[in-house]
This record gives structure tokens, C-alpha cells and sequence, in this order.
């Protein structure tokens, strides 16, 4: 543990962006919406920002990247063809909990399964991830019930918490350590372990209450989610909301699942481009020769849910698939944001 | 580039179209090599194994491994149904493809041995049992019966002919072909595929029943093989689904709570009625 | 900063949204929290608007057809071999010369091509594509108010007590303001449907009157009749604020109720009871989509009138809401682009044009011109040219009577079918290639301010349409959109108060915006229009098709969300093009929609075929079963391309009408 005074922290991002591509919450002058994207000065991020509108894992996972470029002359059938990863080695500087949980979850499933992808270890393996905790969580928040935050208790190099006038600055692993030690930060005493503390409990003390009140019913949740124990008219009840947009699975920090596309230049070549998808689209599991083995929306509904919400799944990630951001909620067209999922499954036990 | 047992990830390698088969209508086969001869000599496969084929400009699809694994040519039998195949029916010898693969589970043929084999299939359905059927075959004396059951709609629409003619020179294959509809000069069976089951007088003990075709004939085979006694975890079809990576990470082909890139195409039937989706 | 602020350019809802930009490339699409239509909401349309404007299917330079063939040539030789060709057409009497103006442009760009017909060919024939039914309701809305425009307000739905949606799918069409509906309703807003299928906002609405196809007036004559008759009529506000009551009175009156419960297959004590929480409730909207699944404009003259006998027109958190199905609908005809309206709906045949001479240094054939649909269909109509931009629609229905034209221009950004039968094509700076204005469906004035260069060759509105107008020796001079806009708003009323550095300091501005109103409008207010607002004119006709034993099915039409305007833009994308197609994949042939009792005694089953058969032609499609239609009733989907048959273009007339167009038609087993 260290100390290094608040006005001193940006300096932390600008020795981090003399060797990586520094990312962070950035604040947009026009609109006061919140981005995670990539700066030119480490002035521009700001530490206090909301969570951001779009999830950090942009960064790890863009909407919609080139994996690969080919080119290929039928003429004189000649082919080619090259990976164009992206490997230039990033920081991400003062991640929210849920979307370091978030990154955490999208790691063990593209490196820890069977296969690894290599596009996404490429943009994974030279980061420097300094995440920050949440001394006041932001409307819709619900960490608490996902053990996903108010602060972060893995996965970074370091974790800044505000306390006071200060930041305590913890180390997550030996680059981080050497990195704090390189900028000769104060030790901070074990007194602030206490202090620490104290700032999380007050954080939790201040979350709504639809998010206290959820948190017991979570794993509730996930015990019937799992064993398919609710009824097809609490499905029926979500499905005829779901204005099939997909922005629940683009703003998630979980979900992973993708399509690619080979997209034709003007120029003759061709970009194969990889994006984010939806389970909950109705062409996502068609296959060509009049067949869709999942028809009706609820089904397609509840088969997101069952990512984010069941044992099975969860044995994928090692933890619930969902982080309690929040996003969902709030570009939701319908009213089926996953914390009221919980509720109306909520709803229909007790009832 | 080639990693984890010679599969071919993420960047397809590139290899050539050497030679055309025309099939049935809309059906083709598909023989290709791969330019870099290190790959070719490395490019190893099992029955009831996928690959992902590109088409340069026109973008990449899943096809299963019709080939047998020991000493066939490495060939695609493909159907035009979509953007993708109605490309690569437009290519000739020479041209270029990109190959990534092999994917998935493959039959488990250490644990068949001893046991009778029971194929059924209709159309195309025989496809991704062909590789099976030739292996077994090649390996006859590890096996007891050897029986293919096919359907078709018309004679016309009858995979592998001359294969078929050939295997049944293999002493001990049995072979039944019926069709729906049959045409002038036809003179064999009329009717549907499981009807073949009482005229080939199936075994049922120590045997495994290989199901693959549309759903409507799956289902009744299915139903027929059961009620003649045959248990859930020895009927083995292999699945179909979209496709995107072939390595667990897209999830466009999650059936249940598998995927069929990885856990699947071949799964038992009990399997298959655990995973609480249409076939 | 990677992600700029931008408008959505699919439906008229104008939702915000921010691209990413990276190099010089769009590489993605993000919804706008504090957006005041959308607030973070897109669709699955908005959701991937960087997958069409990343496409390279583009038109990269001037084209000319020499020998039959397109070719490649500079921008002034273009010119030339257009202003060559086109002077053997005469504009006048509006006559020989059609424009084709496009929805989805900006207003700058619409502005120019209304001046380019108008001020150098001279004609009036100009007709904005893909659409009447919007017109019609802003001609329902104009006369009777003085205001061509939504008279509330989409901010304004959360607030309203009462909804009264009529006919299509909201949360198809505009899925954003379903949604704002939806999420109304949720909260204790009491939602109405009307519409004879069961689509998706009439399952979210508290009640859905599936009414039998084709008696939208007659339950709308019966709502009014009921709140006349039960005296829950707001007679204050009539007496204050609107005349020609009696008239309309009159109209409504005729109707008996068990002749209205015959036709609408609705109880009257339901209507009733409807009419007068209506009429009761402190605030109330009416919706309906505007466009080829519209409404004609006596259905919209039945709604107008209901909501004025119910005293919910330009009161707090009110509104009759036409709602345009394309992004830029209200703007193009705010901009003139009809054969009767210069800007800001000012009538061609009224002082107004003589400004409008003075501005340009011209003069102008004050004589309406003609719709070009109707010029298209009529054979002996004399049309020979035709001036189209960015286009979606009409060739579909018209490709035959285009093909057969003696000369097109095409002006665009994108590849389009359009251009197989043009003898000229321009390439047009695309949507966030350079700076413009739309005005989204509540007529919100929004910037899409110019983020990436043009895609090769391709030339702004405010540098290209000058350069023709330079060959007809007419001087036009512009900077920049900007200086397009200025000339716009010293033009228009409406518009007078905007100006860009307005507009990128807000997030759009509502007309009418002026001197008085230097924030703009959100809504039309009946203390300060300065005027009674006038009864519609209703036609008193309640004639319903009605099945017969030769034709027993009602067969209706409508859109879908991916499916949208025959697909020229979606299917330059990836994701809404799959989903477009997965439709198709199931249904190659199209799919009439019935339901179980009626495919029982029809003895068919789900993808059988069938032969749907009329008075004037038949066609095959696969069977569809569906709880959303009631017996006697078919839906067949209008809008996928490959699904249109002879059979609907022979009832071309029937399409016209939009909505309400009902075909009496018996299905056949095959």
C-alpha cells in the first residue's frame, strides 16, 4: 500500500502513457456524456466521472475490428492474406469495479477455455490496468449484489481509493509494484486499512435501496434461472418488452458473443471484421436453409438471462455473469434491464 | 498459422481447389490442397470433424469432414444454400480458398469397437457420415455388422452413388436405399428411410445407430430405433449449427448449454434431449 | 476524442447517438444518455448506423450512359451532357420535367433541389419519395391549426395522462418513441390501440380494439359521437378555440351504434367508455405513422377532429403526433418539397412566392405542380424527365414507367437500383461527409455536423447543385451548408431564429423558433395561436370492404423494423441485413399471416403453400399462423423487396391509400 496526494494522481496515468496508449473515463465537452476512450494528454481523464456510457471493454473488445485482411486476384488466383491484430500495449487508467470484474469474466472465457483468441490476448497482454474504487456508487448501480464492487479486490496492477485528501494506492501484482516503486510513492500505514474500509462501508450505505434489497435474491435467482423453474408467462411477460435492439448484450461488460463479417474494400481487398452481436436477435443462430432451431423472442430472451444468471454459465467466468453495472436499465427500450428481470422473477416467488 | 495439435486457428491458410465433383443438383464435392506442404502433411482430421472454409469475398462457413481420416483426399461436399456456397459454386480448379480446422469433437471410435454400426441417413445428411462409414469400413474386423440405411426424396437425389458401389464390394456391408418418390427407371424401395429398420432386420444389442437428415425423418428413426429397444446413449447424430469462429468464442452455435464447435457436431441423442432445443 | 455527437438518419424519431472515428473512419455507433428523445435508447436500426455508413458499396464519381453503358467522367462534363440533354424538356406548365426529392437528405440539400426545380427548371412537380401520407396529415394539421407539424411533443409523452395510437407498429417503425410509450404506459399512462392485427405496442397497451380491416373512421366517427352524446365533449374549449364544429357533428351522428358495432366488431359501450376517459383525462396524445403504411387524410381529419371535440389540441402535454417513418420526412417538406409548398409549408400559388423570386433573382411558375407517382401512373401525364435523389421507394412500384422515361438524374451517395436506369449520376457527400440540418418527426431541428472527408469523388449539396445552376446562368453562391441554412431561415418563418452555433450548443431546437420563441417551441399552444382552429372536412363515408363468399379474407400490410423501406440502406449493413434475411430464409416466397381457426378449416399448415387470389390477380406465398390476426383477416408483409409481387403492384391504386388499403382476396391450398 501507498499514498500519493490527490493533486499528484494524474501524474501516475502521465508516467503510464510515456509507454502505453493511456485509456480512461473521458468526460465529452458538447453532450457531459462519459466515454472510456483513449487520450493524447492524461488531462483529459477524470477520475470523479460517472461510470462511463460505454464499458471499458471497447478497449479489449471494440464494437467492430479487422482480424484479418485478405486479398485474393481470381485472375491470377493469387492469395493473400495477413492477421492485423492490434497489439500495441494499452493502460487503462481508473476502471470502475464492475468493468474490471467485467474485463475479469471476458478473460477466463477467451483465454480459459479449450481454445484461446488470440485477438483478444493481443490487446490483453501488455496492459497496465489501474482501476479506482467507487466511494459513492451512481444511480443504477448494484455491485453489491454481484460482488462485483464498490471496490475491487483483483485483477489490477494497481487500485486507487480516495480517501481524504489522499489516494491509497494498492499494488495487484509484481508490474504494479514496480511501477509504484519506480514513482517513489509514500508506503501508506496499516491504519489504512481501516480508512479503507470505512470508505467502502459508507459507499455501500449509500446505494439505492431495488439494489440492496436484490442482493439476497440474486443467487435465489440463479438457482431457479438454472433449474428452468419459472414460468413460461414471466418469459412471455419480458419477451413481448424486448424491442430486439441488442444494446443489453453491447453495453454489457460481459458479453462477449461476436460476428464476422468479410467486408469488400473499394480498393479490391477485404477486411474480415469481427463485431459485437446479440443472442437476442432473431437471425443470430439462422442458418442458411430455412432453419432456426430458437424461434419465439422470449426464448431468445431468456437465453441472455441464463448467460448472465445460472450456475452452468457461471462456471464459465467463475463468477455470475452479470456485474451490477447498471447499463442495461438505462438503453433498454422495453423495461427488461436485468435488475428488473430480477424483480419480476422476484415477483412471481413471493407471489 | 498453426497451433494447439495442427489446428489452424484463427488465420485461415490458403489452399487450392484441385478438382470438381458434381454430386447431385446443388450438391458438389469439392477436392483441395494446401499450398504450403507442411500444412498438407500436418492437416489431420477425425470422423464427424468440421472445418471453416473462406471464400475469399464472400466470407466463411462451417462444412463437415466427408473424408476418411487414414489415406482420403482432403474433399468438401457442399450444398448451395446461402451468400457463401453460391460463391464457391462459382469457382474452378486453380482457384484459391482459405481453410481453418479441423474443429470439434469427432466420433469416439475407441469405444465402438466390437459393436455393430448402424448408419442412417437421408440426402445429404450422408455427408458427415460418409468418413465414418469409410473408416469403419477400413477397419472391418473391429467391427460386427456394418449397415447403411439411406433415404432420398427422388433417385436423383442419392449422395455418393459410386461410393456406395464400391463399399459394397467390402464383404459384410449391408446396404438399403429407399426413396420418396420414385422415378421411371427406379427399382429399388419407395418410401421412408426408417421402413429400411424390419427389411435390414437391425440389431439392437451391442450396436450404435449413427442418425443424421432432416428433422422430420430424424425424429421418426429415431422414434422406430428406440421402441425397437435401442438405448438414448447409443443413437449419435451430428449436429448443424451457424457458425462463426469453430473455437467456443462466437456463440453463435450455443445449443443448450454446449457449443457445437467444441463440445459437439457429434453428440448422443440423450444429449440431444437434455439440450431442450429443436434439433 | 473518438466518439462525436451525431443524429441518428434512419426514422423520424431523431434520436442522438455519437460515432467513433478512428483515422478517419467510422468504426462504430453509441447511444446519447442525455439525448432528450432517445436518452440512451437506440434501436436495432440505430445500433448498427456505422455498418452503413462504413460501406463501400458507394457511387465514387460523375457518371454518364454513353452506348447504354455508364462511364466515368469529370464533374463539369457531367454537367454539360445533363444541361445538354435537359433543355429539350420543357419545366413550365409542369409539364415535362419530374423531381424526386429523398427523405433522408438534409434540409440543405433539399432546400437546393427544390430551388434547383423550381428556380432553374421551373417546374413544380416535385414529390418527396416514399411518402403521401405524411403530407396528408400536415395538410389535416396546417388548415386546421396554422401549424404543419406534430402539435406535441415526444419529451411529452412520459407527462401525457391518456394515448390514443391508430393503426401501425410504433415499436416497429419508431421502436424509440414505442418504447417512450411503452415505458408511459408502465408508469400509469392509459394507452389505446386501435389497429385490426396484434402487434407488438398492442400487446404493451392497457387496450387493443382489433377492429375488423379497413373501419379505422367509423370507430374514430363512433368515439367522437360517443363524447358528443355522453356530453363529456370539452364544449369550453370548443366554444373557445375551434369552429366548424356542427359540420363535423353532423358527420358522426349518422352512425348508429349497432351499425357501428357491425362494422368495427367493437361493442359501443367499449367505445363508450373510451370516448370518455379520453375526453376526461387531463391531457391526451394521438399517434400515427405517416407513410406508405399511413394514413389517408380523412382517417387523419377523423382523429383531428376527435381530439379537438375532446379539447386535446395544443393544451399542456397534448398533441395529434403524425409520426414520420423516415429521418429527415417533416424536414423535406418543410423545405418545400411538393408540388403545392415552397418552405415552411408557404403555398407556390400565394404572395410568399414572390419572396422567394426576389431571394433567387428569378421567376417562378406559381401554378401546383403535379405528385410525380401520379405523373408516373399516368400514361398520358407527358413526363419525360426525371430528377431523383438518394432513393428508396418508388421503384419498386414504378420501375417499368421509369425505365421507359427518355432521361434520369441520379443524384447520390450510395449504390442504389435507381442507377441501372439513370443517364447521369452524381456522387452526393454522404451523411457525416459534410454539415446539415434535419428535422426529426416533433420538428426538432437537429446538426449533423461533417466528422469525415467525402468518400472519394463525391461532392457536397452546396458545391454540386450551384455548379448546375451555373449552366443556366443563375449565380448561386455558397461557402458551406451554413450559408444554405441562412438563406433557408431568411426565408422561412418557422425557421427564422435558428442558426447553427444554436444548434451545436443544443442537442436540436423545436420550430417554430423566431424573435418571439428564440428557444424554439415545444408545442402548439391554443392560448397564443392567435386563431380559432378549424374543423377538418370529413368525408362522412363509412363504407367498409366487406368479405364476400367469393373473397372471404380481408387482406391488410405492413412494415417491420429490419425491413425498412425496401432495404436499399439495410442491406448495406451486416446485422439488420441477417436479420432482414432471416426472414426470407424461412419464407423465400413471402408468408400471409392467418390464424389457427383459419388455417384449420383451410386445412393448411404452418409454410404450406398457398394461392392468395383477388379480383385482379393472385400469388403464391407460404402460410404463416398467427395469434396477432383475428379469422377472416391476412397480413401479408409489405416490406421486403423480394416479396412484392405483380399481384400487390396491381393494386397500386389500393397501396396509394396506404393503410386502410384492404383487398378482399380467398386463400387457396396448393
Amino acid at each position: 500500500m501507498y499514498l500519493i496526494e490527490k493533486n499528484n494522481v494524474m501524474k501516475l496515468a502521465e508516467e503510464l502513457a510515456k509507454s502505453y496508449d493511456l485509456y480512461g473515463p473521458v468526460i465529452d465537452n458538447e453532450t457531459k456524456q462519459v466515454f472510456f476512450n483513449k487520450v493524447e494528454s492524461a488531462s483529459e481523464i477524470s477520475l470523479t466521472a460517472e461510470i462511463p456510457a460505454l464499458p471499458p471493454k471497447t478497449v479489449v473488445f471494440p464494437q467492430i475490428e479487422r482480424i484479418t485482411q485478405y486479398k485474393y486476384d481470381k485472375v491470377g488466383k493469387k492469395a493473400e492474406i495477413a492477421m492485423t491484430y492490434d497489439d500495441r500495449s494499452k493502460a487503462i487508467f481508473g476502471i470502475r469495479p464492475c468493468d474490471l470484474t467485467g474485463i475479469i469474466v471476458l478473460d477466463r472465457f477467451f483465454l480459459g477455455q479449450e481454445f484461446v483468441d488470440d485477438v483478444y490476448k493481443e490487446h490483453r497482454k501488455r496492459m497496465f490496468i489501474v482501476s479506482n474504487t467507487c466511494v459513492v456508487p451512481f444511480k443504477q448501480c448494484f455491485c453489491v449484489c454481484t460482488d462485483s464492487g464498490p471496490a475491487a479486490d483483483e485483477g489490477y496492477d494497481l487500485n486507487l481509493t480516495e480517501i481524504g485528501d489522499m489516494y491509497l494506492v494498492e499494488t495487484g501484482s509484481e508490474k504494479g509494484k514496480a511501477f509504484a516503486e519506480k514513482m517513489g510513492l509514500k508506503p501508506a500505514g496499516d491504519e489504512y486499512i481501516a480508512l479503507k474500509k470505512k470508505v467502502i462501508d459508507k459507499s455501500i450505505s449509500l446505494f439505492e435501496k431495488v439494489a440492496t434489497d436484490n442482493k439476497a435474491w440474486i443467487s435465489r435467482i440463479m438457482n431457479r434461472v438454472t433449474t428452468g423453474f419459472i414460468k413460461d408467462e414471466v418469459w412471455k411477460h419480458i419477451g413481448n418488452q424486448c424491442f430486439e435492439c441488442g444494446a443489453c448484450s453491447f453495453v454489457c461488460p460481459t458479453c462477449s458473443c461476436f460476428n464476422i463479417e468479410d467486408h469488400n474494400r473499394f480498393d479490391g481487398s477485404t477486411d474480415r471484421l469481427r463485431e459485437w452481436d446479440s443472442c437476442s436477435f432473431e437471425g443470430y443462430t439462422k442458418m442458411a436453409g430455412d432453419h432456426n432451431p430458437r424461434h419465439p423472442v422470449e426464448d431468445r430472451r431468456n437465453k441472455r438471462f441464463f448467460c448472465k444468471l445460472s450456475y452452468s454459465q457461471s462456471k464459465k467466468y467463475l463468477r455470475p455473469g452479470c456485474v451490477g453495472c447498471g447499463r442495461c436499465q438505462w438503453v433498454c427500450p422495453g423495461d427488461i434491464g436485468l435488475p428488473n428481470v430480477v424483480t419480476y422473477i422476484r415477483r412471481e416467488i413471493t407471489e | 498459422m498453426s497451433n494447439m495439435d495442427n489446428k489452424i486457428v484463427t488465420l485461415p491458410e490458403i489452399a487450392t481447389i484441385e478438382e470438381i465433383k458434381e454430386e447431385i443438383q446443388d450438391v458438389k464435392t469439392f477436392y483441395i490442397k494446401f499450398d504450403n506442404p507442411e500444412v498438407q502433411k500436418n492437416f489431420k482430421w477425425k470422423s464427424g470433424q468440421i472445418v471453416m472454409l473462406t471464400i475469399f469475398g464472400a466470407g466463411e462457413a462451417a462444412f463437415s469432414l466427408p473424408g476418411a481420416p487414414e489415406n482420403d483426399r482432403f474433399h468438401l461436399s457442399i450444398k448451395r444454400v446461402g451468400k457463401v456456397t453460391s460463391a464457391l459454386f462459382e469457382l474452378e480448379p486453380g482457384d484459391k480458398v482459405g481453410i481453418r480446422g479441423p474443429f470439434g469433437n469427432g466420433f469416439p471410435f475407441a469405444e465402438f469397437k466390437g459393436k455393430n454400426l448402424i448408419y442412417v441417413a437421408g440426402g445429404i445428411g450422408l455427408i458427415p457420415l460418409r468418413s465414418s462409414i469409410v473408416h469403419a469400413l477400413q477397419h472391418r474386423e473391429d467391427f460386427g455388422r456394418i449397415i447403411v440405411l439411406l433415404g432420398a426424396r427422388t433417385p436423383n437425389d442419392l449422395m455418393y452413388q459410386n461410393n456406395i458401389e464400391e463399399w459394397l464390394k467390402i464383404p459384410g456391408f449391408e446396404c438399403y436405399v429407399t426413396v420418396d418418390q420414385a422415378t421411371a427407371d427406379w427399382k429399388g424401395e419407395t418410401g421412408f428411410v426408417h421402413t429400411l429398420l424390419d427389411k435390414a432386420n437391425v440389431p439392437v444389442d451391442n450396436t450404435m445407430a449413427f442418425v443424421c437428415g432432416p428433422p422430420i425423418m430424424f425424429n421418426s428413426v429415431i422414434g422406430e430405433l428406440m421402441k425397437r429397444g435401442l438405448r438414448e446413449d447409443n443413437i449419435l447424430s451430428t449436429l448443424e449449427r451457424h457458425m462463426k469462429c469453430g473455437i467456443g468464442k462466437c456463440q453463435h452455435c450455443a445449443i443448450g448449454r454446449t457449443l457445437v464447435c467444441t463440445d459437439g457436431p457429434v453428440y448422443t441423442y440423450k444429449q440431444i434431449k437434455t439440450l431442450g432445443e429443436e434439433i | 476524442m473518438d466518439y462525436k455527437s451525431g443524429v441518428c438518419n434512419f426514422c423520424g424519431t431523431g434520436c442522438g447517438n455519437y460515432l467513433k472515428i478512428t483515422d478517419g473512419r467510422i468504426t462504430g455507433v453509441y447511444s446519447s444518455r442525455n439525448h432528450p428523445v432517445s436518452k440512451g435508447r437506440l434501436c436495432v436500426r440505430g445500433w448498427h448506423l456505422h455498418e452503413w455508413l462504413m460501406t463501400d458499396q458507394r457511387i465514387d464519381a460523375p457518371m454518364i450512359r454513353v452506348d447504354g453503358s455508364l462511364k466515368k467522367v469529370s464533374y463539369e462534363e457531367a454537367v454539360n451532357f445533363m444541361m445538354d440533354r435537359m433543355s429539350v424538356y420543357k419545366g413550365k406548365e409542369n409539364k415535362e420535367i419530374g423531381f424526386l426529392a429523398s427523405p433522408r437528405s438534409s434540409n440543405e440539400n433539399n432546400y437546393l433541389f427544390m430551388k434547383l426545380a423550381r428556380g432553374v427548371f421551373k417546374t413544380n412537380n416535385i414529390t418527396l419519395d416514399s411518402e403521401s401520407g405524411h403530407k396528408a396529415s400536415l395538410n389535416v394539421l396546417s388548415e386546421g391549426t396554422g401549424f404543419a407539424g406534430m402539435t406535441g411533443s415526444l419529451e411529452d409523452i412520459a407527462k401525457t395522462d391518456f394515448i390514443l395510437i391508430v393503426g401501425s407498429d410504433l415499436t416497429k417503425m419508431n421502436p424509440i418513441i414505442g418504447s417512450e410509450i411503452h415505458k408511459a404506459q408502465m408508469s400509469g399512462t392509459k394507452v389505446v390501440t386501435i389497429c385490426s392485427r396484434s402487434s407488438q405496442i398492442a400487446k404493451l397497451s392497457n387496450v387493443h380494439l382489433q377492429i375488423k380491416p379497413g373501419s379505422k373512421k367509423v370507430i374514430l366517427g363512433a368515439l367522437a359521437k360517443a363524447a358528443i352524446s355522453s356530453g363529456a365533449a370539452d364544449s369550453d374549449y370548443i366554444s373557445k378555440f375551434t369552429e366548424g364544429v356542427e359540420t363535423f357533428k353532423n358527420s358522426v351522428n349518422s352512425l348508429e351504434p349497432a351499425d357501428i358495432e357491425a362494422l368495427t366488431g367493437v361493442q359501443y359501450s367499449v367505445i363508450s367508455e373510451i370516448a370518455e376517459e379520453l375526453s376526461k383525462s387531463s391531457s391526451a396524445m394521438a399517434f400515427w405513422s405517416t407513410g406508405i403504411a399511413g394514413l389517408d387524410q380523412d382517417t387523419v381529419s377523423y382523429i383531428y377532429d376527435l381530439f379537438l371535440v375532446a379539447g386535446k389540441i395544443g393544451k399542456e402535454f397534448c398533441g395529434v403526433n403524425p409520426i414520420a417513418g423516415i429521418a429527415n420526412l417533416q424536414g423535406g417538406y418543410d423545405m418545400g418539397a411538393a408540388p403545392d409548398i415552397l418552405t415552411g409549408f408557404q403555398k407556390i400559388n400565394s404572395d410568399a412566392a414572390s419572396k422567394f423570386e426576389k431571394a433567387w433573382n428569378t421567376t417562378l411558375n406559381k401554378e401546383a405542380g403535379r405528385d410525380i407517382y401520379d405523373l408516373l401512373a399516368d400514361k398520358n401525364s407527358g413526363l419525360k424527365a426525371l430528377v431523383v435523389a438518394d432513393h428508396d421507394e418508388g421503384i419498386v412500384r414504378y420501375e417499368k414507367e421509369i425505365e421507359a422515361l427518355d432521361f434520369v438524374v441520379y443524384f447520390g451517395a450510395y449504390d442504389n437500383p435507381f442507377i441501372k436506369h439513370a443517364d447521369v449520376v452524381f456522387p452526393v457527400a454522404a451523411l457525416v461527409e459534410d454539415n446539415g440540418t434535419y428535422t426529426n418527426t416533433e420538428r426538432r431541428v437537429q446538426l449533423s455536423q461533417k466528422r469525415i472527408e467525402p468518400f472519394e469523388n463525391a461532392m457536397p449539396g452546396w458545391k454540386l447543385f450551384p455548379m448546375i445552376a451555373a449552366k443556366a446562368s443563375q449565380n448561386w453562391n455558397y461557402g458551406s451548408a451554413e450559408d444554405v441554412f441562412k438563406e433557408i431561415t431568411s426565408l422561412t418563418p418557422e425557421y427564422a431564429g435558428l442558426t447553427y452555433a444554436k444548434l451545436i450548443d443544443s442537442m436540436g431546437i423545436q420550430w417554430p423558433c423566431n424573435d418571439k420563441n428564440p428557444a424554439g417551441c415545444r408545442r402548439l399552444d391554443a392560448e397564443k395561436a392567435g386563431r380559432k382552429f378549424k374543423f377538418a372536412p370529413v368525408s362522412g363515408n363509412y363504407k367498409t370492404p366487406s368479405a364476400t363468399a367469393e373473397y372471404p379474407f380481408l387482406l391488410i400490410r405492413g412494415q417491420g423494423e429490419h425491413f425498412w423501406h425496401q432495404n436499399n440502406i439495410m442491406k448495406k449493413s451486416y446485422i439488420p441485413k441477417r436479420e432482414y434475411n432471416a426472414t426470407l430464409l424461412v419464407f423465400p416466397e413471402g408468408y400471409v399471416e392467418i390464424c389457427k381457426e383459419d388455417a384449420k378449416a383451410l386445412q393448411v399448415r404452418e409454410h404450406w403453400g398457398v394461392k392468395i387470389v383477388s379480383g385482379s390477380g393472385a400469388m403464391k406465398v407460404s402460410v404463416k399462423i398467427s395469434d396477432d390476426v383475428k379469422p377472416g383477416t391476412a397480413y401479408v408483409p409489405y416490406f421486403i423487396r423480394e416479396m412484392i409481387t405483380e399481384f400487390l403492384l396491381e393494386h397500386k391504386s389500393d397501396i396509394g391509400r396506404g393503410e386502410d388499403a384492404i383487398i378482399p382476396v380467398r386463400i387457396e391450398r396448393v
